[in-house]
C-alpha cells in the first residue's frame, strides 16, 4: 500500500507539472489570465505530492518495509531511527526524491512570493520551474522508482518491479529483513548526513534566479528586474552550496582517513564549479545593478550556473566519468545528457534572440578603466579561468583522449594544484583591491593611499608568520596574498565606521554597530570576504606544513611527534556498540614534555553485512586546536594483538581555520540575505538604483 | 560615508568622456596576458600531470607501458590482500586485481563476474608505505596510480577505492527467494 501511494503520487506530481507548463505558456501566449492562475495552483501542489512521496517512502523506512527494494538497500533491522531517517538520501533514487522535493520548495517559494508583483514573468519562470521538476521526477517514476519491490516469480527468480507481475509473490518478510544491506557505514557521520541535503539545496535553489533569466528572454522584460527579484534566492542557494561543499570535506576529513579533505575528484569538483559560476555571478550582477552594464554576460552566467549543475549532476551519476565516489552506472544518463543539451539550446537561442536584437544593450557604454567594474570584470575572468581549468581536468581532458585516441587519461591533484593555485592567489589580490575603488572612476593616488595601513599589516603579520615557522617562498607568498586581503576589508568597515563617527560625533563601537545594522549587504560580503580569507590561511597552513608519520608501537611505548610524545596505553577489542558493530578501540595519552594533555582513542568499527562479512571503519581520534589538529589513526589490520598497534599520525596545521572561515562565511552571507531593502517584496521596483557612497559586495 | 568624497555617480559618470583607447589596450593587454598564462599552465600541467588511464587486459597486452606511470582500474580479489607492517617504517600492501569492462552498464554485476573468472587477466599490485583502506576489500574497483614494473608486479603510488555510497545493484540478490 505504500509503495502505490508513492507511485500514485509521483504519477501526480509530473501530470501537475506538465499541466502546469502547458498552463502557463498557452496561458501568457493567448492572454487567458485564469488559464495561468491554474498553471500557479498545479505548481503549488508539486511540494505537498512530493511531500506525501517522501512521507510514504520515510514510513516504510522507518517501518522496515523490506520488500521495496530502496529500504532493502539502505536499512537493515539493527539500523538506528536516526539513520533510517537519513536513509531518505542515502542511495540514488531516494536522493534523486530528496532533490525534487527541495527543488519544489524553492519554486513554490518564489512563486508565492513574486505572483502578484510579477505578472509579466511569472508565468514563463513557473514553466522553466515546473519543465526541470517534470523532468526530476520522470526521472525518478520511469527510471529510478524508489517503490520498486522485490517479487518471486513461479521459476523463484527475484525481480524487482513497481507494479506485481504475473504468476509472482512476495518474498517473506523474515527473509527479506535478513538479507538487507543496511546503510553503508561510510554515510553514519554528521557531514554524511547534512552534506547532501545542503549540497541538492543549493543546486536546486539556483531554479530560481535561472528560470527569472529565462523568463525575462522568454518575455522580453529585460531590465534588472529579474536580478532584484532573485538575488536573495541565489545568496540562499550559494549559501546552502557553500555549507555542502565545506561538509563534505569534513566528512571526508573525518571519515576516509587521509588527513586531508579535498581531493580534486571529479564528483568534488562537479559540486564546485557550480559554485565557481554561481559567485562570479553574484559579483556580476552587481555591475548591472548599480551600472546597468554587462547584461549579456549576466545572463551567460545564471546559464551556465544552472546548466552546470545538471551537466555535474549528469557527469557524476551517470557513470561518465570514474571517480572515487561511486555512484553506480545508471540509465538516468542519456536522458539527463538530453536535458541538459535542450537547456542549453533554448537558452542560447533566446539569448541570441534578444542579443540580436540590441535588447541585451548595457545602459552606459563600458568604461575601459580603473574602476569598480573593471575589478568586478577581472574577478570575473579569475573565476572562469578556474572553472574552466577545473572543468577541463575533471571532465574535458578524459572526454577529448578518449574521444580522440580511444584511451582514457585522467589529471591529478599535480595538475589542479599546479593550475589554480597562481588564481587563487589573484582571487586574493583582487580581494584586496577591488573594495578600495569607485565605481565609474578610480585613481591609483587613492588606491596607494588606501592601500598604505594594509600593506603596513600586511609585513608584520609576514614578519610574524616567518618567526611561526612559514619561512618558504610560496607560503610567504600565499600568506602576504591573504593577509593583504583580509587587513583591506577590516581597514574598510573601520574606516566606514570611522567616518561615521566623526560625522555623527558618537563613540566607534557605536558607529561600527550602526554601520553594519544599515548596510548589512555590504558588511555581510565583507564579512563573507573574511571567512575566504580564514579558509586561506587554513587551506595555506594545512597544505604546505602537513606532518606525517607511521608506526607500530609497543605496548607502553611512546612516539615522538614535532613536539609531542604520543603514549600506546591500552587497546580494547571487541567492543559491541549499541548498533550492533564492533569496536576495537586504543588508547593513547599525547603529552608535551611533562605535561599530558588528553587520550586520544582512535578506533576501528567493524560493520557485519548482510552475507556475515565484516566492512572495517577507521575512526579517527584528534586533538584540535586553532594552532592544529594531532590526528592520529588506528591502521592494524585484522591482526591486531593487545600489546602492538600501527598507528597513523597527522600533524595538520591550522586546518581549523578551513572550518572557522566557512562558518564565517555562512554568517557573512545570512547577513547579507536578510536585507529588508533587497527583499523580493520590494524587488519590483524598477526605478534606477541611486548609487550611494559605498559599494556593495557578495 | 568615506568613499563619497571619491566616488562618482551614475549619472555624472554616465557623462564622462568615453575611456581613452590607450587604457583600452593597456587592460585588454593585461586579460590576454592572463589569459595566456591560464593556457600555458592548462596545457603545461596537462602534458606534465596526463596519466594513462587503462585497463588490466591494456596494460598486460602492451610491453610500451612498462616503466611509464600510468592508472589502471580494476576488481579487487580480496582473498590476494596482504598487509605486512613487519618494517614499520615501510607497511606494504599487495593485492591483485582482476581485469573488468570499462563499459559494463552495471558495475556491481562486473565486479562480481570480474573476481569469480580465474581465466580473466590479473595483475599482482604493491602499495608501499600507506595505511590499509577500509574500503580495500574482495570486489571493489581499484582505481590505482603507478608504474608496471619489469617483475610484473604493478607498483602503486597512488590507491583509490570506490566508495560505496549510492552503490546500487542493478541485479536483485536472489538469496531473497530462500530456499526453493
Amino acid at each position: 500500500m505504500i509503495a502505490e501511494i508513492g507511485i500514485l503520487s509521483l504519477m501526480l506530481t509530473v501530470g501537475v507539472s506538465i499541466y502546469s507548463v502547458i498552463a502557463c505558456l498557452w496561458g501568457a501566449y493567448t492572454h487567458r489570465q485564469a488559464l495561468i492562475e491554474s498553471g500557479r495552483t498545479a505548481a503549488l501542489l508539486t511540494s505537498p505530492l512530493l511531500f506525501i512521496t517522501l512521507g510514504v517512502l520515510l514510513v516504510g523506512l522507518v517501518g522496515g518495509a523490506y520488500q521495496i527494494t530502496y529500504v532493502h538497500q539502505v536499512t537493515d533491522p539493527n539500523t538506528p531511527l536516526f539513520y533510517r531517517i537519513t536513509a531518505l538520501w542515502g542511495s540514488q533514487q531516494g536522493s534523486l526524491i530528496f532533490w525534487s522535493f527541495t527543488m519544489s520548495l524553492f519554486t513554490s517559494g518564489a512563486i508565492l512570493s513574486n505572483w502578484r508583483t510579477h505578472t509579466e514573468l511569472m508565468p514563463f519562470a513557473t514553466a522553466v520551474m515546473m519543465t526541470t521538476l517534470a523532468f526530476f521526477v520522470g526521472l525518478s517514476l520511469f527510471l529510478e522508482n524508489p517503490f520498486e519491490r522485490y517479487w518471486i516469480l513461479a521459476n523463484n527468480v527475484v525481480v524487482q518491479e513497481a507494479f506485481i507481475p504475473s504468476q509472482s509473490i512476495a518474498p517473506e518478510l523474515d527473509r527479506l529483513a535478513q538479507t538487507a544491506s543496511g546503510l553503508n557505514p561510510l554515510l553514519r557521520h554528521f557531514g554524511m548526513i547534512i552534506h547532501p541535503p545542503m549540497l541538492y539545496l543549493g543546486f536546486v535553489g539556483f531554479i530560481v534566479p535561472y528560470a527569472f533569466a529565462i523568463a525575462a528572454l522568454a518575455s522580453g522584460n529585460l531590465s534588472t528586474d529579474w536580478i532584484k527579484i532573485t538575488r536573495q534566492w541565489t545568496l540562499w542557494a550559494w549559501l546552502f552550496l557553500s555549507l555542502g561543499l565545506l561538509l563534505g570535506g569534513r566528512w571526508a576529513y573525518d571519515v576516509l582517513g587521509w588527513g586531508g579533505y579535498w581531493g580534486w575528484d571529479p564528483v568534488e569538483n562537479a559540486a564546485f564549479l557550480p559554485w565557481l559560476m554561481g559567485t562570479a555571478f553574484l559579483h556580476s550582477v552587481m555591475v548591472q545593478e548599480r551600472r546597468g552594464m554587462l547584461k549579456k554576460w549576466n545572463m551567460f552566467l545564471i546559464i551556465s550556473t544552472f546548466t552546470s549543475v545538471i551537466f555535474g549532476t549528469f557527469a557524476t551519476r551517470s557513470g561518465l566519468i570514474d571517480s572515487v565516489h561511486s555512484f553506480a552506472r545508471s540509465p538516468i544518463g542519456v536522458p539527463m545528457f538530453l536535458f541538459w543539451a535542450g537547456m542549453m539550446l533554448v537558452s542560447s537561442i533566446l539569448l541570441v534572440i534578444r542579443w540580436n536584437r540590441g535588447e541585451l544593450e548595457d545602459e552606459q557604454p563600458f568604461r575601459w578603466a580603473f574602476n569598480r567594474e573593471m575589478m568586478f570584470v577581472l574577478n570575473n575572468i579569475v573565476f572562469m579561468i578556474l572553472f574552466f581549468a577545473i572543468f577541463w581536468g575533471s571532465f574535458g581532458a578524459p572526454i577529448a583522449s578518449e574521444l580522440t585516441s580511444g584511451v582514457e587519461i585522467s589529471l591529478g591533484s599535480q595538475y589542479f594544484n599546479g593550475v589554480t593555485a597562481p588564481f587563487f592567489g589573484l582571487m586574493y589580490v583582487l580581494m584586496g583591491i577591488a573594495p578600495l575603488t569607485a565605481w565609474g572612476c578610480s585613481t591609483l593616488t587613492h588606491l596607494q593611499k588606501d592601500l598604505l595601513i594594509p600593506l603596513i599589516l600586511t609585513l608584520i603579520a609576514l614578519v610574524g608568520a616567518w618567526f611561526l615557522g612559514a619561512t618558504t617562498p610560496a607560503s610567504l607568498l600565499g600568506y602576504g596574498l591573504v593577509f593583504l586581503a583580509g587587513f583591506v576589508t577590516l581597514y574598510m568597515v573601520y574606516k566606514d565606521a570611522r567616518s561615521r563617527q566623526v560625522a555623527r560625533q558618537e563613540t566607534f563601537s557605536r558607529s561600527l554597530w550602526k554601520t553594519f545594522v544599515r548596510g548589512r549587504r555590504r558588511y555581510g560580503g565583507f564579512i563573507v570576504h573574511l571567512g575566504i580569507v580564514v579558509i586561506g590561511l587554513g587551506v595555506i597552513g594545512s597544505t604546505l606544513f602537513q606532518y606525517e608519520t607511521q608506526r607500530t608501537l609497543q605496548l607502553g611505548e611512546t612516539l615522538d611527534v614535532q613536539d609531542y610524545q604520543m603514549t600506546f596505553e591500552r587497546l580494547d577489542s571487541g567492543q559491541i556498540a549499541e548498533d550492533g558493530r564492533v569496536m576495537d578501540i586504543a588508547t593513547l595519552t599525547l603529552s608535551k614534555g611533562d605535561q599530558a594533555f588528553e587520550s586520544l582513542r582512535p578506533r576501528r568499527d567493524l560493520f557485519q553485512q548482510s552475507d556475515g562479512s565484516f566492512m572495517p571503519m577507521t575512526i579517527a581520534s584528534a586533538r584540535s586546536t586553532l594552532a592544529h589538529d594531532f590526528y592520529v589513526l588506528l591502521v592494524g589490520w585484522e591482526e591486531l594483538s593487545p600489546d602492538r598497534a600501527t598507528f597513523k599520525v597527522y600533524v595538520n596545521p591550522l586546518i581549523n581555520l578551513v572550518w572557522w572561515g566557512g562558518m564565517i562565511l555562512m554568517l557573512g552571507t545570512i547577513l547579507s540575505v536578510w536585507n529588508p531593502t533587497t527583499a523580493p517584496k520590494r524587488a519590483s521596483i524598477t526605478k534606477p538604483v541611486k548609487p550611494s557612497a559605498g559599494v556593495t559586495t557578495a | 560615508m568615506a568613499q563619497a568624497t571619491w566616488e562618482k555617480s551614475a549619472q555624472s559618470s554616465a557623462n564622462q568622456v568615453r575611456s581613452k583607447s590607450s587604457d583600452r589596450w593597456k587592460f585588454m593587454l593585461g586579460g590576454i596576458l592572463i589569459l595566456g598564462v591560464a593556457i600555458y599552465l592548462i596545457v603545461a600541467n596537462t602534458v606534465g600531470g596526463a596519466r594513462y588511464f587503462i585497463t588490466v587486459d591494456e596494460l598486460l597486452g602492451d610491453p610500451s607501458y612498462i616503466g611509464e606511470t600510468v592508472r589502471i582500474s580494476g576488481a579487487v580479489i580480496g582473498e590476494s590482500i596482504t598487509y605486512d607492517t613487519s618494517d614499520p617504517a615501510k607497511p606494504v600492501i599487495e593485492f591483485s586485481i582482476s581485469h573488468i569492462d570499462p563499459d559494463a552498464p552495471d558495475l556491481a554485476l562486473a565486479l562480481h563476474e570480474s573476481v569469480k573468472n580465474p581465466t580473466l587477466n590479473r595483475l599482482a599490485i604493491r602499495v608501499e608505505n600507506q595505511a590499509m583502506p577500509d574500503l580495500l576489500q574482495n570486489e571493489a574497483q581499484a582505481i590505482l596510480s603507478g608504474y608496471m614494473g619489469e617483475d610484473g608486479v604493478f607498483h602503486a603510488n597512488e590507491l583509490l577505492l570506490k566508495c560505496p555510497s549510492r552503490f546500487e545493484e542493478a541485479q536483485p540478490d536472489q538469496s531473497i527467494a530462500g530456499e526453493a
